[in-house]
C-alpha cells in the first residue's frame, strides 16, 4: 500500500488497536471474562464482576493508557527536539531522573508525608535529568554523543539509585516500592494514580497545535525560525511537556522503557514523519502498545511491565534499524 | 524605499561593522574567501545570528517585526540544508507556506521549476547534495518574500540548475523582490546586478560588478592571479 493511502488509515488503525486493546485488557485476567459478563460487570448487575473491573481492571487499563500516551509522546518530541531517532525519555536517563527522584523519596521515608510527595520528587529528578541532556547533547547532536549523554546520566542516576538501595536502612515495603519504581508495573493501581496522571490527557491536548511547527524544527532551527516558527517558545513548550508527561508516566508506573523509542518509530515508519499526524497516532498506538505489553505480562505469570516492553521492543527496534539499514 | 538596511551591523571576531543598503528589485552577490564574514552577514541580515547594530526590513526595525510577519518577509537557503527525517520533498517545499497559513500556494509550481516533479514523493534524506539544495531552494521560492538570502545556493548544483537559479533570481528581482546571496564563482558573479566583496570580515567593496572585481581587488583579496576573458557571461541555452 502507497503511503498516502496507508495515511488514511493511520488514526482508524491505531483507535482500532487501542479499542481491541482496552477489550483485552478489561477481559483477561486471573478471572477471565466473557463480553456478556464484562457487561454485566460494567453496569453492576453483576457484583464480581463489577468489583473486579471498577476497583482493578479500570483503573490498571486507565494508567496504562495515560503512561503508552505520555511516554510515545515524549518520544516524539524529544527526536523531533534533538532531530534524532533516537532520542527517547528513556535513552536519554529522563525516566530515569524520574525514577531516582522518586526512589529518594521513598528511601528518605518522604513518601509517608503526602500522597504527591513521590510523584512531585518523580518531575523534579525528570526536570533535573532533561536540563541536564539539553546541556550534554545540543539539537542536532550525532547519535553518538545523544547516546552517550544519555549512557552518562543514566550511569549517574543509577548511582544514585544504588546509593540509595545501599546506604539507607529500608523496610520491606520501601525495598518493593523501590523494585517498583525501577521495573516499571501496573500492579494494584487505584483511582488515585488515574487522577494523579490525568495532567498526561492536558500535555496530549496541549501538544496537538505543536505538530507543523514540530515539523520545522526537526529539518533545522535556524531554518524553523526563518519561515516564522517561534523557536525559542516552541522548544520550551516541547521540552516542559515532554519531561512533565514523561514524569508523570513515571511516577505512576515506574520506569517503562522502549515504549518512547519503539512507537513513534514504528508510526514514522509506517505513515510518514508529518508530526501533525505522528503526535496523535503516537499517543493512540502508544497506549495500545501498552495495554498489549501489560496484558502478556499479566499472561505470563504477572511480569513487570518493564520487561515485557523491553522484551517486545528491544527486538523490534533492532529488527527496524536491521531492515533500514 | 530599501528593502533592507545595516547600520554598523558586527559580530564579535566574524564581521566587523558593516553599512548596506539594498533597494527593491536587486540582484546582489556577496562574494570573498572562505571564512570571509558571508555567511555570518547573511544570517545577521537574515535575523537569524544576534548581531550588534541595527537591522531594518523595509524601513522597520527587525525587532518590532513579529516573527510570523518575518517568515514572511524574508527566505532563507543554508549552506547545507541537513535532513533527519524523511519527510518527502513535497512536504518539505510546502514549509515554506507556514506563515502563510499552510496553504500550499504554489508548491506545484515550484517543484516544477527546480525539476523536482518525479522527486516529489522521495523522502529528502535520501537525495543528493545538489537535489536537497534546489528542494531548499523551492521551498524558499514559496514563501514569496521581498527578500531571499541564499548562502551558497550554487554550490553543490551542476551548470544546467545554476543557471536556471540565476535566471529564476532574474526573475524575481524582475518582479519587485530582492535577492541576496553568497557565491564562489566569479563568472557567476558578474551576471549579477551588484557584487559586494567582503574580506577577512570587512566589507572592502560594493557596487557593479564589472567595476567592483577589478583583478587587482580579487588578486589581493583571493591571493590568486585573475584574468578576465570574453567568457564571463553564461546563457542558458
Amino acid at each position: 500500500m502507497k503511503l498516502d493511502e496507508r495515511q488514511k488509515w493511520a488514526m482508524p488503525a491505531s483507535i482500532g488497536l487501542l479499542v481491541a486493546a482496552m477489550f483485552t485488557s478489561l477481559v483477561v485476567g486471573d478471572m477471565g471474562m466473557s463480553p456478556a459478563m464484562l457487561w454485566a460487570g460494567l453496569t453492576h448487575t453483576d457484583e464480581l464482576a463489577a468489583t473486579v473491573l471498577w476497583n482493578i481492571r479500570l483503573p490498571r487499563t486507565l494508567v496504562a493508557i495515560e503512561i503508552g500516551a505520555a511516554l510515545a509522546a515524549s518520544g516524539v518530541v524529544m527526536q523531533a527536539f534533538f532531530r534524532n531517532h533516537l532520542a527517547s525519555p528513556g535513552l536519554l536517563g529522563v525516566s530515569a531522573g524520574g525514577a531516582a527522584g522518586a526512589v529518594v523519596a521513598i528511601g528518605a521515608g518522604w513518601a509517608a508525608w503526602s500522597y504527591f510527595t513521590v510523584p512531585v520528587a518523580a518531575i523534579g529528578g525528570a526536570v533535573a535529568a532533561t536540563m541536564a541532556v539539553v546541556v550534554l547533547a545540543k539539537q542536532g547532536a550525532s547519535t553518538e554523543r545523544l547516546l552517550l549523554a544519555g549512557v552518562a546520566l543514566n550511569a549517574l542516576l543509577g548511582a544514585v539509585t544504588s546509593y540509595v538501595l545501599s546506604n539507607f536502612t529500608l523496610s520491606y515495603e520501601r525495598n518493593a516500592q523501590i523494585i517498583f519504581w525501577l521495573l516499571g508495573g501496573l500492579e494494584d493501581r487505584t483511582w488515585e494514580h488515574v487522577l494523579m496522571a490525568a495532567p498526561i490527557g492536558l500535555g496530549a491536548v496541549l501538544l496537538w497545535p505543536l505538530g507543523r511547527s514540530m515539523d520545522l524544527l526537526s529539518l533545522g532551527q535556524t531554518e524553523a525560525q526563518s519561515l516564522g516558527v517561534d523557536v525559542v517558545a516552541v522548544r520550551r513548550r516541547m521540552l516542559v511537556l515532554a519531561t512533565v508527561m514523561t514524569a508523570l508516566a513515571t511516577a505512576v508506573a515506574g520506569m517503562v522503557g522502549f515504549v518512547g523509542l519503539v512507537v513513534p518509530h514504528i508510526f514514522r515508519l509506517l505513515f510518514g514523519p508529518e508530526h501533525r499526524r505522528l503526535v496523535p497516532v503516537s499517543i493512540v498506538g502508544g497506549a495500545a502498545f501498552v495495554l498489549f505489553c501489560d496484558v502478556v505480562a499479566r499472561s505470563a505469570g504477572n511480569l513487570r511491565l518493564g520487561i515485557i516492553t523491553a522484551l517486545i521492543g528491544g527486538p523490534f527496534f533492532l529488527w527496524m534499524l536491521r531492515r533500514q539499514s | 524605499m530599501s528593502v533592507l538596511q545595516l547600520k554598523n551591523v558586527a559580530v564579535p571576531s566574524r564581521l566587523n561593522p558593516v553599512d548596506l543598503e539594498l533597494p527593491e528589485g536587486q540582484l546582489v552577490g556577496l562574494v570573498g574567501p572562505n571564512g570571509s564574514g558571508k555567511s555570518t552577514l547573511l544570517m545577521s541580515a537574515a535575523g537569524l545570528l544576534p548581531a550588534q547594530g541595527e537591522v531594518k526590513w523595509g524601513g522597520r526595525e527587525l525587532g518590532e517585526i513579529p516573527i510570523m510577519e518575518r517568515g514572511r518577509f524574508a527566505a532563507w537557503v543554508p549552506q547545507e540544508a541537513q535532513f533527519s527525517f524523511g519527510f518527502s520533498v513535497a512536504s518539505v517545499v510546502g514549509q515554506g507556506r507556514f506563515a502563510h497559513g499552510d496553504d500550499g500556494l504554489g508548491v506545484a509550481e515550484a517543484l516544477a521549476r527546480f525539476d523536482l516533479g518525479k522527486l516529489a514523493d522521495r523522502p529528502v534524506n535520501q537525495l543528493s547534495g545538489g537535489e536537497r539544495q534546489r528542494v531548499m531552494l523551492a521551498r524558499s521560492l514559496v514563501v514569496a518574500p521581498n527578500i531571499y538570502f541564499w548562502d551558497e545556493p550554487l554550490a553543490a548544483l551542476d551548470v544546467k540548475h545554476a543557471l536556471q537559479v540565476l535566471e529564476l533570481a532574474r526573475e524575481l528581482t524582475q518582479a519587485g523582490a530582492t535577492v541576496l546571496m553568497s557565491l564562489h564563482d566569479l563568472r557567476l558573479a558578474m551576471c549579477l546586478d551588484r557584487a559586494i566583496v567582503l574580506d577577512g570580515g570587512n566589507l572592502c567593496a560594493d557596487g557593479d560588478p564589472e567595476t567592483v572585481l577589478s583583478n587587482e581587488l580579487l588578486q589581493s583579496v583571493f591571493g590568486v592571479k585573475v584574468e578576465k576573458t570574453d567568457g564571463w557571461n553564461l546563457h542558458l541555452t
